[in-house]
């Protein structure tokens, strides 16, 4: 019965102090993702070469960089979502709270469960709305009715999308408009309280008015998950992120807080990048 | 200059390619009405309502096909009973579990030869490992030859369908921690489910009509009979029978039966358009 509770308010953690703009991230924030030495292949080309990164606990960290830099890839290294593909394959560690989930051993919908994703264009199940929230819900709780519709609302409320579609859950989700359709799937994810959201250029198919409700709701969701936001978009990164990696050629050029990153990168091929020069 | 004859050569083989086409599709067309036109033209006077009420004549007496119509739904709906699932199960093997593999690959060649495969064949086949060895016809042996037929069609439908369904739906599904069984099952079933249909469908047009495995198997019978170890009457064969005869009222019968089943045929292609139709929309 205690879950309920957590369902209805997902409880943030309390010894996590810090101020919740990104001006203010500090670098003290706990890591919850750490990879060492990752590499990763499609068949034989090597697109990820040796990634060393941190990602801070409840903060946003942005990756950017140019198409093909390697930067989809790495977030979709983290849920292990690779692995539906014969031919890509993944070496090195990732730690997850210091347990390394590239270990065969680790179960892999365990993974999923902790390490929920959006997927860059929305892909809403063809069932009702109500439906596509429940269904991962299904798979893991037996609850009861009302337990669901409680735990149904809350995430569809996380992502804010609850007042739009709260009279309509009976109907198809493939009827929502994209920018809603995104925001469901983000609900779909948050529904079964991962730890961290991995989000890989959520908002690219979007306009631009759906766009913001996404990243005013990527700063919401930060209080409660770690998230991971992929974007091709550097105003984007610069806007919602609190820490920015720069990737270039499956490399980790330079990673830092955000304002350093935009403000002062040390490399110059972060530079150029930020400032246009090419990509 | 010169461009203005290269634009008018141009429109000439347009003009031309596009006459060529027009022709061979009102040559095939053509055919195609004729033939519907005659068991038209043919069927529909010997409709009548003893067509379903009576059984199949002996030379000289009046009668229907009730007893061949009845053993037609009976033998097809148990081919579809048993080619469905088996047929689904396997395209969701060769979409979903060995799409990219090299026994994937062989597997869905050698499906598309059963596809192909003529249906005199079939019936042999079966004639071979169960009526023989059997002593007699039976319904069974027709059931089971039909849905050799189904088989193939519905496997390259379900492969087929569930190949559309986008990879990222898949992604987003497995990403939620759900296993892949469950996945298939519940998110990229539904996804395909009026593609699946359709090839179900279509797969009942295919043997509705279909002698040749029949005639190997279930062969004939002049009784109104469900028993599945017996001979049982059905359309296709009973059309062979009495178009063969030498008897004017079999004639009629005959065209009756075949007018039927072409109008059977019609009405689930509409159907199955309809569904696929529906959905599309929907999505």
């Amino acid at each position: 019965m205690n879950d309920i509770v957590s369902t209805m308010e997902p409880t943030p953690l309390s010894h996590v102090t810090v101020g919740d703009t990104a001006v203010n991230a500090s670098t003290e924030a706990p890591v919850k993702i750490a990879t060492r030495g990752l590499n990763f292949f499609y068949g034989s080309a090597q697109s990820l070469k040796n990634i060393q990164l941190t990602v801070a606990e409840k903060r946003v960290t942005a990756l950017i960089g140019p198409s093909g830099c390697g930067k989809s890839t790495l977030v979709r290294v983290f849920n292990r979502i690779y692995a539906i593909y014969p031919k890509q394959r993944a070496e090195g560690e990732v730690l997850l709270d210091g347990v390394n989930v590239l270990d065969p051993r680790f179960s892999i919908n365990r993974l999923r469960t902790k390490v929920g994703m959006v997927f860059q264009k929305p892909v809403p199940f063809p069932m009702s709305i109500y439906d596509n929230v429940a269904y991962a819900i299904r798979h893991y709780e037996r609850l009861s009715k009302t337990e669901m519709d409680a735990r149904v609302e809350c995430a569809l409320r996380s992502a804010a999308i609850w007042e739009e579609v709260k009279d309509k859950l009976n109907h198809s989700a493939l009827g929502l408009s994209g920018g809603q359709q995104q925001r469901l799937c983000i609900a779909r994810a948050v529904a079964l309280k991962p730890e961290v959201l991995l989000l890989d250029e959520p908002t690219s198919a979007l306009d631009p008015i759906s766009t913001a409700k996404v990243e005013q709701l990527i700063d919401d969701l930060k209080a409660h998950y770690t998230l991971l936001i992929v974007t091709h978009n550097m105003q984007q990164a610069a806007r919602v992120s609190d820490f920015t990696g720069f990737m270039f050629l499956g490399e980790l050029v330079e990673f830092g807080m955000t304002k350093n990153i935009f403000t002062k990168p040390t490399k110059k091929q972060t530079e150029d990048y930020i400032t246009g020069r090419f990509g | 200059m010169n461009e203005l004859a290269q634009w008018r050569r141009r429109q000439l083989t347009d003009a031309l390619a596009r006459t060529l086409a027009t022709i061979a599709t009102l040559f095939g067309l053509f055919w195609l009405v004729w033939i519907l036109w005659t068991t038209l033209s043919k069927g529909l006077p010997a409709l009548k309502w003893a067509l379903f009420t009576q059984m199949t004549p002996p030379p000289g007496m009046d009668g229907g096909l009730l007893n061949a119509f009845l053993g037609s739904i009976i033998m097809s709906g148990l081919a579809i009973l048993m080619g469905t699932p088996i047929g689904i199960a396997a395209g969701t093997y060769l979409s979903e579990y060995a799409r990219h593999t090299k026994l994937g690959g062989t597997i869905r060649f050698v499906n598309d030869i059963l596809l192909s495969a003529p249906s005199i064949i079939i019936g042999l086949f079966v004639y071979e490992v169960m009526v023989r060895p059997m002593g007699h016809f039976s319904a069974l042996a027709g059931a089971i030859a039909l849905s050799f037929i189904v088989l193939p069609v519905v496997v390259r439908t379900t492969d087929e369908m569930l190949q559309l369904v986008p990879s990222t739906m898949r992604e987003a599904a497995l990403a939620l921690g759900v296993p892949q069984w469950k996945v298939v099952r519940q998110v990229l079933y539904r996804a395909a489910l009026a593609g699946i249909i359709t090839g179900v469908l279509l797969a009942l047009a295919r043997i509705s009509g279909e002698t040749a495995p029949l005639l190997f198997t279930a062969l004939n019978n002049q009784y109104l009979t469900t028993k599945l170890t017996e001979p049982m009457a059905n359309v296709p064969v009973v059309i062979f029978q009495y178009a063969m005869s030498p008897y004017e009222f079999w004639h009629a019968l005959a065209w009756a039966g075949a007018f039927v089943v072409t109008m059977f045929v019609l009405v689930l292609g509409l159907v199955s358009r309809g569904v696929l139709l529906r959905t599309s929309e929907y999505r």
